[in-house]
């Protein structure tokens, strides 16, 4: 599990994190849901301490991060960090290189699955292709967390339903996921959690389906109630 | 097996409500094997956990039945298949008596009418 606990963080003056919390649990998909500039991605980040924090704490199955745990956790960020004159099977050697927990079997079954070329250049590939290579390289990491950070912002609908899909498929396995999006539509029916955040504040974190069982309403319709009400 | 479900009832009701519709329809058998969890959630494309959660009501329910580590089963228990069949025409006829009562129509009239329509669906 992963918690959050009362996270604050500044940007200078700007206070963007405002004392979060929520749990992440493994084997559930958790999905961030806010607009742009909520801090959705600076949560992500303060989770894989790539970011300080200024108050709170952030735990992963009970521990502080440390160094090993990047090998039990991974993060996918919005654009590819690959430098882009590589080729696909380039990126692959890249993560064989840095991480213990690389697993090329993945990596194959993945690059047939989103029916990619690993001759490719990553910079003649287009916006959904550069977006599912991205997804690719984290996805092959055996780790028990991921974390993606918008994996559905700007691309066409068959590569997004074809990254939901993956969702459904024993590539996430029992692992635990976080995402963040501004747009539920596509992955309503996909998630376990749902944590509707705003100005750097949790407003609700709740069960999709227990929501749906005991109020009959829809993710969208919570978000309705709880951002205009 | 394709299924449109809605964002408002939860998925693992509706995934229930489809198994039924496909057991009366007779697409599937007594004793028949059914997609594993992870096939489900594949196909129908939604949470695996919800398709586990489907299975396990159903199971309770005793519509699906697993032994051992094998792939779980349509139940073989033609009482309950038949009532499966029976509940799911009773909802309907709900719903139409409902409806066309609350625009006052005679019975009468309202039989003519489907029988007609239901007539005419059947050629198309």
């Amino acid at each position: 599990m992963i918690e959050v606990k009362n996270v604050t963080k500044k940007f200078g003056r700007k206070n963007v994190l405002k004392g979060v919390s929520f749990t992440a649990e493994k084997g559930e998909i958790t999905c961030l849901i806010g607009i742009n500039g909520v801090g959705k991605t600076t949560i992500m980040k303060a989770i894989m301490a790539l970011t300080p924090i200024d108050g709170g704490e952030i735990l992963i199955d009970g521990e502080k991060i440390r160094k090993e745990s990047y090998e039990k956790i991974t993060f996918i960020p919005d654009t590819i960090t690959m430098p882009p004159s590589m080729k696909i099977k380039d990126a692959f050697l890249f993560m064989a290189d840095f991480y213990g927990g690389w697993n090329q079997l993945r990596a194959n079954e993945l690059l047939q699955f989103f029916r990619l070329n690993e001759n490719d250049r990553i910079s003649e590939l287009s916006k959904g292709n550069t977006a599912k290579v991205n997804l690719l390289l984290g996805l092959s990491l055996d780790v028990d967390y991921i974390l993606m950070d918008e994996p559905f912002s700007g691309i066409d609908i068959f590569s997004r339903e074809q990254i939901a899909e993956v969702f459904t498929s024993h590539l996430i396995e029992d692992r635990g996921v976080i995402i963040t999006t501004h747009e539920i539509n596509d992955i309503e029916h996909l998630i376990d959690k749902a944590v509707l955040i705003d100005n750097g504040v949790v407003l609700r974190e709740f069960n999709t389906e227990e929501v749906r069982e005991q109020e009959g309403k829809s993710v969208i319709d919570v978000m309705r109630e709880v951002y205009k009400g | 097996m394709e299924a449109k479900f809605n964002n408002r009832d939860p998925v693992y009701v509706q995934v229930i409500q489809h198994f039924k519709e496909q057991i009366a329809k007779g697409y599937f058998e007594p004793g028949q094997e059914i997609p594993s969890r992870r096939e489900l959630a594949n196909k129908l494309k939604i949470n695996p956990n919800t398709a586990q959660r489907a299975y396990k009501e159903m199971e309770e329910q005793g519509l699906i039945f697993t032994e051992g580590n094998l792939p779980s089963r349509i139940t073989k228990d033609d009482k309950l298949l038949k009532r499966v069949r029976e509940e799911l025409i009773l909802e309907a006829v709900d719903t139409f008596v409902h409806s066309v009562r609350s625009i006052n129509v005679p019975l009468s009239e309202v039989l003519g009418l489907v029988k007609d329509q239901y007539e005419k669906e059947m050629k198309e």
